[in-house]
């Protein structure tokens, strides 16, 4: 129960001051402020607000304004993908020996530890000459593109932790993801949509849930939107249920009226308490919400040649493809952040391929392969891949030798996430991993990756707090560094 | 596999330019460095201004860049983020005297302003040498008298004399709020009416609101002493505690799902949501609530409660992929288990003592005196006990008796009984009955095989005692068909041993290469001697084994279910033994053939690698299971030629049979999530059974631990100790005990502040520290420190009553003020921090939904028992079930239980109760946040179980009244308290006879002044 004062406001405005409680004073708040566009409210206390001489950034100039981010459920595999190592093929059967000493371990258990080579053929391809191996052919097409970071590393080889580390940069849950951060920093471009939008696999969620969209300790109103993008429900209590045969359309809309009135005459009779007014202006967000749902999944309008380069009406990319499509249209819309999911939780179908690699990781990478190349395409042909970043990426890499007898276990000590678009060096690959790919050379912890999106968006992830339980806590923690040398 | 723990990249980039260094030789090092002074170093005279200096400006008590402070002994001796820096005993290889010496270029020291001179240096270089002396007056960290407010002593001053509203002072808190007022120039708002107050204090106190006939009676009742009366029946009612156990469930976090990435249910942790319950209605006094819900099991061994209640410990998240799947050794299982703990620590310290002493796990708390040893103290007060189901007796008479045979079987299987007592006469004699009884039986013969049969082509070789062992062929699954011709008069059980052979993997008893087996079906049929071919199947139950694989237990051999088998992992290596009863003995005197038939069909090679067959006819087979070859041969003996160690032996084993059976005859335990240092084991969830080594960790590096640590709690609260001494350090349940006693003393001024901060914050809106978990700098300070210390003395000298000090906050004209608007008052103070009017709330999340069931009439006032699941599951792909909310029913049983008793599944939040705010449980909630988004608006517009709800309303109304106008108006009554207004009527009325009644709830409920309190 909360039992607040009421000039408190905490409303859609992602303002930490207003957290905070300075309140009072907004109760004539105007509906752009309440969309969280107003610089009225920047009274710096950590997080001041989007500034148009930033280009929307809060504390310099930002270069990309929306994100939408691929996520490969389950660890990616970095030696048959992106990252090839010719000694695999060398030492391929032999016990895995990486000579410095250190002890070889396996979460899940590989017994011999055996070298297991990647079955696939690597070629170089665009003017960059970027490696990539014969399971992803689609990417392969747009590598000039792409910005990889070919040594990142992780905390953890536990599913679960390793993806609350890559979404909200700890290991437990009960943190921020970076959708709900961005979310809180720069609310929304568009007053119809919720600013922080999350697609998951048809067949399911990932590990951890929704954990992964949490808003955390941030007020709620930040925390990942779930859309099912193949119900015909795709977003929660959108619309009536149809049992309810007693709703309308002529009850639902002098219904509306009828509420509005009491409460605009409850607002009159109770001065000074602006969340009063805020209730109101919820529902009238809410119509337009109403309103521009269905127009956002009517899918008619997109040409023949979008809708086949996307892969949406066929196997095997037609749920990948469907969600990459509306991804671009939400994008397109204002939302600010889109997660599309690539496999749910659990130990198949998705890319924690322990079992065989030679058969596993085709089939989940032929899912993604053409729509996410598809995507990026798009963005730029339509101009929005100058604002818009795009990220693939994943909780960790698999391990140089074999478990059972072609599959491969977790490995936290390198992998591959690749992203694409504003204000990044296309073409261009950084990091380093060992020659087995076992364990990056020049670690990129998820807080650099993170303090780059940041950067990206005008914000310096030093200075984006939040106090929680008695600490200011941030997406990177007390880490982060800004990747500067894969900044154009 | 690289394991990078929570810190360790600053540390790892920091070891590999030691490493490098290191390759330097030491001569090299020394002839670059000034040489030692050669006089002896006085700390305080020579060096402590030398840093306070140079170096205080970035590693002072200010600033402590790269985490390293050189104010206080304990951090500059240990060193920051870069490491150890002074080495004592050694300068040459201390970091500090190379940065100041320039060693390396990229690391001088100071990096500003001039370098220290070579004298200087020598100085330093000496001080080192000869031991880094470092005197206890000279360390800031010394200096513990505590300066912060929360610290300090309670100060018990009398309630003041206000100048102005003297008349409003009801209670003692009224002086203290006044006089805050008339300092800033404001004044109390005029009380609120009746029906705003009966409205406010119900939902208040019980989470609903009140039916019409309550408010009726409140305002027909004109007594002085009417608002007393509903503050007391509200008290009394069982509802309090459901509505408060809900606040204290936000509090801690405590949720029915483990949370992690596998998202099991706690299907047993209900009893402890039933424990706060009933606790808040039995208004358990404080001191007694927070002792029993750290260390209940340990302080009311023979009380059900005690165990239930540290249902409080395990109430966090709880990582079973990590914890169950994990390798044991590895580093990310020892940093899930320090995790782990790290959970209970800051439930059980922000909880109760509003400490953020997390903070220290890394490093010293930067801001509060509390250190990373004071931290680790902690980790090692909770290192020997995990989160897991664990047993009690709902009946305290049957508890007592359980441990004491529980004791009783301990000391047989350690053979701890007194010899005298085995060869006692009274236990003699019950081994004489027992022996009668035995040999009427014969005890186990064994089934020499008279044919072997492999379905799976193994090869069989039959042994001289009997057993086969089974080599060659090693087909995937395989079913034994073997027969005998046992030489009994009846026979009323068979026994499968599956033994150990040196040409099995792990020795066995298994053929598989774990040593497992699995034993899908056991099958027995007889025949008479003098027919073998007239086979028939003989009936078998109640089996039993000496050891049941989890999941895979002997039962599974007489289900019928090819799927299901009895498996022995991982205890291998052993063997291991099952026996079977006929459900009607055979009578053999005539001679029988009898078949057994082994089928083991789970595949992957589970198959017995060396079984052998027994039969019985002893009457009593409990008491056969367990018999060793050597009593079996004591047994063969005449009793009279028997040694004294023969009787013993057959003693000891009459006493743990009698023993089992006692035990068995008990009524079944029940189950309760809580935490236990003794457990079966689950995989790679093992129990610590004795308190694990816990050390202080250098950034909380599991890799770099500096040294031991000793169960402890703060330092920093005065009059108490912060290392525990315990008679027994193994003790882990007198490590709990310990920091109960901490936590609930007389003299813990952070207990009894946090507590009364958090009712008033659940009264208010706002605590008197508007953080109410932490009560250190980075926190609040208190609005009104003195109110607060006032009823903190007053609260724990009043018996620690939860309900008196409910009673005395609500029944101040502080609380009965009305909410007003006042702009001058607004301009300085919009927060309302000093009460000069009441604060509106919205509805939270659960009085919303139990307000909707109270509303429609059908709610369910249940109280108690496994949580209503409001969703359906499926199988999910993993652990997780898949959870259905929108094909739930929500006219079903579940859905109209009170939310209290709802069960909250972590990672998948009901979407109706998430759009409202309600936490996930994922972190603790001291405090909800309220939003009003479009989300929300959609969910109070389209819920599935709201429209619902709005027909039951309607039809409630349509029940009770035939006329229109009666309808509206009791629908105002039941959803706002009071009757509408003329205008409200109308309008109402008219949208009513156009669209029915239900259409007319769905708007009101979605009003402001429904979804508002004042």
């Amino acid at each position: 129960m909360d039992r607040s004062s009421a000039s408190r406001i905490v409303t859609t405005i992602p303002r930490r001051d207003l957290l905070s409680g300075i309140g009072g004073g907004f109760a004539g708040i105007a509906l752009s402020q309440l969309l969280g566009q107003s610089d009225l409210l920047a009274k710096d206390a950590g997080v001041g607000a989007p500034r148009a001489d930033l280009n929307g950034g809060i504390h310099h100039r930002a270069k990309a304004k929306r994100i939408v981010q691929l996520f490969m459920n389950g660890g990616a595999s970095q030696v048959d993908t992106f990252d090839p190592k010719p000694r695999l093929t060398e030492l391929d059967g032999q016990k895995f020996d990486p000579g410095s000493g250190e002890k070889v371990e396996s979460v899940t258990g590989s017994a011999g530890f055996k070298v297991l080579k990647s079955p696939f053929d690597f070629k170089r391809h665009g003017d960059c000459g970027r490696w990539v191996s014969s399971v992803l052919p689609h990417m392969a097409g747009i590598v000039d593109d792409l910005t990889f970071l070919t040594s990142m590393v992780t905390k953890s080889n536990v599913h679960g932790l390793a993806s609350y580390m890559q979404n909200t940069g700890f290991v437990l849950p009960g943190f921020p993801c970076m959708g709900a951060w961005i979310s809180y920093a720069l609310g929304r471009i568009n007053d119809n949509l919720p600013a922080f939008i999350v697609m998951p696999d048809a067949r399911g969620l990932p590990y951890n849930n929704q954990g992964n969209f949490s808003a955390g300790f941030l007020p709620a109103q930040h925390q990942g939107t779930l859309v099912k993008a193949s119900s015909p429900n795709p977003i929660s209590h959108l619309m009536p249920p149809k049992e309810a045969g007693f709703v309308t359309p002529e009850s639902e809309s002098e219904g509306r009226e009828l509420l509005q009135q009491m409460n605009r005459a409850y607002q009159e009779q109770h001065p000074g308490d602006s969340r009063l007014g805020a209730r109101i202006e919820s529902y009238e967000l809410a119509a337009k919400m109403q309103l521009s749902v269905p127009e956002l999944f009517d899918l008619k309008g997109e040409s023949k040649d979008t809708l086949s380069a996307y892969g949406v009406n066929e196997a095997p990319t037609e749920d990948f493809g469907r969600r990459c499509l509306l991804a671009r249209r939400m994008l397109e819309r204002g939302v600010r952040f889109v997660q599309v999911w690539s496999g749910a939780g659990g130990p198949t179908k998705n890319w924690d391929n322990h079992a065989n690699i030679p058969t596993e990781l085709p089939a989940i990478a032929s899912q993604v392969d053409k729509p996410a190349a598809a995507l990026v395409r798009d963005l730029k042909q339509r101009g929005m891949l100058e604002d818009t970043l795009v990220i693939w990426t994943t909780e960790f890499g698999r391990m140089p030798f074999s478990q059972g007898s072609a599959g491969r276990d977790h490995n936290g000590g390198t992998f591959v996430t690749w992203l694409a678009g504003a204000g990044l060096k296309p073409g261009v690959a950084y990091g380093e991993s060992d020659e087995w790919g076992w364990k990056a050379l020049t670690p990129i912890p998820c807080y650099d990756l993170h303090a780059t999106i940041l950067h990206l968006l005008g914000i310096d992830h030093t200075k984006l707090t939040f106090r929680h339980n008695g600490i200011d806590r941030r997406l990177t923690d007390v880490h982060g560094h800004v990747l500067d040398p894969i900044l154009a | 596999m690289l394991l990078w723990c929570i810190a360790t990249i600053v540390v790892g980039l920091g070891a590999a330019t030691t490493t490098a260094r290191a390759q330097e030789t030491e001569r090299d090092l020394l002839s670059r460095l000034p040489k030692p002074a050669e006089k002896k170093i006085d700390f305080i005279r020579d060096v402590q201004p030398l840093f306070k200096e140079r170096c205080f400006k970035c590693h002072g008590p200010e600033k402590h860049k790269s985490d390293y402070r050189l104010d206080r002994k304990a951090d500059a001796l240990e060193g920051g983020s870069i490491g150890e820096a002074i080495t004592a005993g050694n300068s040459a290889t201390s970091m500090l005297i190379h940065y100041v010496a320039g060693l390396d270029e990229d690391m001088i020291m100071p990096p500003k302003g001039e370098r220290l001179t070579a004298k200087q240096i020598g100085v330093l270089r000496a001080w080192i040498d000869q031991g880094a002396n470092w005197p206890a007056e000279a360390d800031a960290a010394a200096d513990t008298r505590p300066t912060h407010w929360s610290l300090l002593p309670l100060h018990n001053s009398p309630a003041p004399q206000v100048k102005q509203q003297q008349d409003r002072v009801l209670t003692p808190i009224d002086a203290f709020v006044i006089a805050k007022l008339q300092e800033k120039g404001f004044k109390l708002s005029p009380p609120a009416d009746k029906r705003t107050l009966i409205r406010r204090v119900t939902f208040d106190l019980t989470g609903l609101p009140p039916t019409p006939a309550e408010v009726d009676a409140f305002i027909a009742d004109d007594s002085p002493q009417a608002y007393e009366r509903v503050v007391d029946r509200l008290l009394a009612s069982p509802r309090y505690g459901e509505r408060w156990a809900r606040h204290w469930m936000d509090i801690i976090h405590w949720a029915e799902t483990h949370g992690h990435d596998e998202d099991a249910p706690r299907d047993n942790a209900w009893p402890y949501r039933d424990y706060l319950v009933r606790s808040f209605n039995d208004d358990k006094p404080y001191a007694q609530f927070v002792r029993e819900q750290v260390a209940g099991d340990v302080l009311m061994p023979n009380d059900p409660q005690g165990v239930i209640a540290t249902g409080f410990l395990a109430a966090g998240p709880w990582d079973e992929s990590s914890q169950m799947g994990i390798q044991d050794g590895t580093l990310d299982k020892k940093m899930a288990r320090i995790l782990d703990r790290d959970d209970i620590i800051m439930t059980t310290m922000s909880t109760f003592v509003s400490s953020t002493v997390h903070c220290a796990r890394c490093h010293n708390h930067k801001f509060d005196p509390i250190s990373q040893e004071d931290y680790y103290s902690l980790q090692a007060v909770f290192a020997g006990v995990d989160r897991v189901d664990r047993a009690y007796d709902p009946d305290p008479e049957h508890g007592a008796r359980r441990r004491a045979l529980l004791a009783m079987q301990a000391d047989i299987k350690a053979g701890r009984v007194p010899r005298e007592i085995l060869l006692s006469v009274d236990v003699q004699s019950r081994v004489s009955a027992w022996d009668k009884e035995i040999a009427e039986g014969n005890v186990w013969t064994v089934l020499t095989p008279e044919s072997i049969e492999s379905a799976g082509g193994a090869t069989a070789t039959p042994q001289a005692d009997g057993s086969i062992v089974f080599s060659g062929a090693r087909p995937d699954k395989d079913t034994y068909t073997i027969t005998a011709s046992p030489r009994l008069d009846r026979i009323t059980a068979v026994r499968l041993e599956v033994m150990t052979d040196a040409s099995l993997y792990h020795n066995g008893p298994g053929r598989q290469d774990n040593g497992n087996l699995h034993l899908s079906e056991f099958k027995l049929f007889a025949a008479p001697a003098s027919d073998p071919a007239a086979m028939k199947p003989v009936e078998l139950h109640r089996p039993t084994a000496d050891f049941n694989q989890q999941g895979w237990t002997i039962e599974h051999a007489l289900d019928g279910n090819p799927t299901t088998a009895w498996g022995i992992y991982p205890e291998v290596g052993k063997p291991h033994f099952a026996v079977f009863e006929l459900k009607t003995p055979i009578d053999a005197k005539d001679g029988v053939v009898l078949k057994i038939v082994l089928e083991q069909l789970h595949g992957s090679v589970h198959l017995i690698g060396r079984p052998r067959l027994s039969a019985t006819s002893a009457p009593s087979i409990a008491s056969m299971t367990s018999l060793t070859a050597e009593l079996t041969s004591i047994l063969k003996g005449a009793p009279a030629q028997r040694t004294a160690d023969q009787s013993a032996a057959l003693a000891l084993h009459v006493l743990r049979d009698e023993n089992d059976k006692a035990l068995a005859a008990l009524p079944p335990v029940q189950l309760v999530y809580a935490v236990a240092s003794d457990f079966a084991a689950k995989g790679n969830f093992v129990p610590a059974k004795t308190p694990r080594p816990v050390s202080v960790l250098r950034r909380g590096d599991i890799r770099s631990p500096i040294k031991p640590a000793v169960p402890g709690t703060l330092g920093c609260v005065e009059g108490l100790e912060s290392r525990f001494k315990l008679d027994d350090m193994d003790d882990e349940g007198a490590r709990r005990v310990a920091l109960a006693n901490w936590l609930s003393a007389d003299e813990n001024v952070l207990t009894w502040r946090s507590i009364v901060n958090r009712v008033w914050q659940y009264h208010f809106g706002r605590g008197i520290v508007d953080t109410p978990n932490d009560f250190g700098r980075n926190g609040s300070l208190p609005t009104h420190p003195q109110l607060l210390d006032w009823l903190a003395v007053w609260f724990r000298d009043h018996g620690g009553s939860l309900k008196s000090l409910h009673r005395l906050i609500v029944t101040s004209a502080a609380y009965r003020q009305s909410v007003t608007d006042n702009e001058k008052y607004a301009a300085s103070d919009a927060d309302n921090h000093y009460l000069w009017r009441m604060n509106r709330t919205r509805l939270d999340a659960e009085e919303l939904r139990d307000a909707l069931l109270a509303m429609s009439g059908k709610i369910d006032l249940t109280m108690g028992g496994p949580s209503a699941r409001q969703f359906n599951t499926s199988k999910g792909v993993h652990v997780t079930p898949n959870l259905d909310y929108d094909g739930f029913d929500v006219d079903s049983p579940a859905a109209r239980r009170r939310c209290v008793y709802r069960f909250i599944f972590r990672t998948v939040p009901d979407p109706f109760m998430d759009a409202l705010d309600c936490p996930d449980a994922s972190q603790l909630t001291p405090k909800r946040t309220t939003s009003f988004t479009a989300p929300q608006a959609l969910a109070m517009l389209n819920d599935r179980f709201l429209l619902r709800y709005c027909e039951h309303m309607a039809d409630r109304l349509r029940r009770e009244h035939a006329d229109l106008d009666d309808q509206v108006r009791t629908l105002f009554e039941l959803t706002c308290a009071r009757p509408p207004t003329n205008d409200e009527a109308a309008a109402v009325g008219a949208y009513v006879k156009k669209h029915g009644l239900a259409n007319a709830c769905r708007v009101i409920l979605n009003s402001n002044d429904f979804m508002f309190v004042n």
